[in-house]
């Protein structure tokens, strides 16, 4: 099996924390930790198709969700991954009360910094599994 | 310009095509009356989105072959007004993507290039029912039989029918009409009869009628949709089919509601051109 972490973000368009988490996982899959973890498309998970289900079916998932809806953390699991830990930008979001972020389509350098915030938690995460 | 869509795209993550899908239609509901469609929050609470999908013609953008987003449109059953396919757009404008994440000037020069063609569409659409702004650009074939001749237009915007109507699709409209083998069959048109405005019109229904003294035919459209426009000049001149069914002589103008589904049935010019021809010369003996 493969034993790269899948973090998966909840790929939300339309909302600046939905850019949030999709930003913060591909700074972790691709700068952080590009040898122990990678992203998988949740937009291609939700079809149900065989050949990604069978990618995440059984493996350990970090999901990064954007809003409480945590589409990221629900889908994984309907797909058959493994979620280990369940992680929403909001969380870290709360940390930074008054701080304004962007736009849905562009973040500004608070975002840049909440999003590396959000990564390095990843990171660590992704670190105590592998 | 493309107004008032809901835009469905694939929104993926993991290759480079999925991410310009995501930004194609950000830029496409930026500053103009469309709205996004979240394909996994769609899939998750559908009633959100429900109304915008039902009511706005849907534009489809998919990042590669696997085709997500066409795919949930089909699963909620909804009509596909246009669709865009990020790595087939990359192929026709020999643009090499990469396997990284990051747009670059390769795919942000894509993404500007498919935005303009969208909006050219859009426009050519609005130009439709203003005949005086109409631009075919048609590319004509002929074949001649005897002192008949007989054009037919190339562009592959145009689709045909068995039944010798074509449709010029731009966008999520279309202009349908005769052939010159119907006008020519016919001779001197003589009464034309409209279909009416906002009707529904299924694939293959009828959409108006034409009479000469030789006959009475049906006009069969080949799309389906709701009846926008009819060529108004045709009630006191048909003659204009008889002069040139593609451009004067258009017969009416469809919003279309399912036109990927329709295109399985239509032809091209190259398989029409050959069809035409044997009709032709079957006729002739």
């Amino acid at each position: 099996m493969d034993k790269k972490v899948k973090v998966v973000p909840c790929s939300g368009i339309g909302k600046v924390y939905g850019l949030m988490a999709r930003e913060a996982v591909l700074k972790t899959v691709f700068e952080l930790c590009p040898e122990k973890s990678e992203t998988v498309c949740l937009a291609y998970i939700v079809t149900g198709d065989k050949e990604v289900k069978e990618k995440i079916e059984g493996c350990d998932c970090i999901t990064v969700d954007g809003c409480p809806k945590m589409c990221a953390s629900k889908n994984v699991s309907i797909a058959g991954g493994i979620v280990v830990e369940e992680m929403k930008v909001l969380d870290t979001v709360k940390e930074h009360k008054g701080q304004k972020f962007g736009s849905p389509t562009q973040l500004n350098t608070d975002g840049d910094s909440v999003i590396s915030e959000i990564a390095e938690k990843i990171a660590k995460k992704i670190n105590e599994i592998n | 310009m493309v107004e008032n869509y809901a835009v469905l795209p694939c929104n993926g993550l993991d290759k480079c095509a999925g991410v310009i899908s995501r930004e194609l239609a950000i830029k496409l509901c930026e500053n103009v009356k469309n709205e996004i469609i979240c394909p996994v929050f769609y899939r998750v609470a559908e009633a959100k989105y429900n109304k915008i999908a039902g009511k706005r013609p849907l534009l489809v953008i998919d990042g590669c072959q696997t085709r997500c987003a066409s795919k949930l449109a089909a699963e909620k059953s909804l009509k596909i007004s246009r669709k865009v396919t990020i790595t087939e757009e990359a192929k026709n404008h020999n643009i090499e993507l990469r396997s990284n994440l990051r747009l670059l000037e390769n795919e942000n020069a894509l993404i500007e290039i498919i935005l303009n063609e969208l909006n050219n569409d859009e426009d050519k659409v609005t130009l439709f029912s203003d005949e005086t702004n109409v631009v075919y650009n048609f590319e004509y074939v002929t074949f001649q039989n005897g002192k008949f001749i007989f054009r037919v237009p190339k562009n592959p915007e145009v689709y045909y029918n068995e039944n010798d109507c074509w449709a010029y699709v731009i966008g999520n409209r279309a202009r349908i009409g005769v052939t010159d083998f119907v006008q020519q069959n016919l001779s001197d048109i003589l009464y034309f009869t409209p279909p009416d405005i906002g009707a529904e019109i299924d694939q293959f229904g009828e959409v108006g009628e034409i009479e000469s003294s030789k006959s009475l035919i049906d006009i069969i459209s080949p799309v389906s949709g709701k009846v926008i426009s009819i060529n108004e000049t045709l009630v006191q001149k048909p003659e204009l089919i008889n002069e040139n069914p593609y451009e004067l002589g258009w017969i009416a103008e469809l919003e279309l509601t399912d036109f990927e589904g329709d295109k399985e049935l239509l032809i091209g010019f190259d398989k029409y051109f050959e069809i035409m021809k044997k009709k032709v010369e079957d006729l002739n003996g």
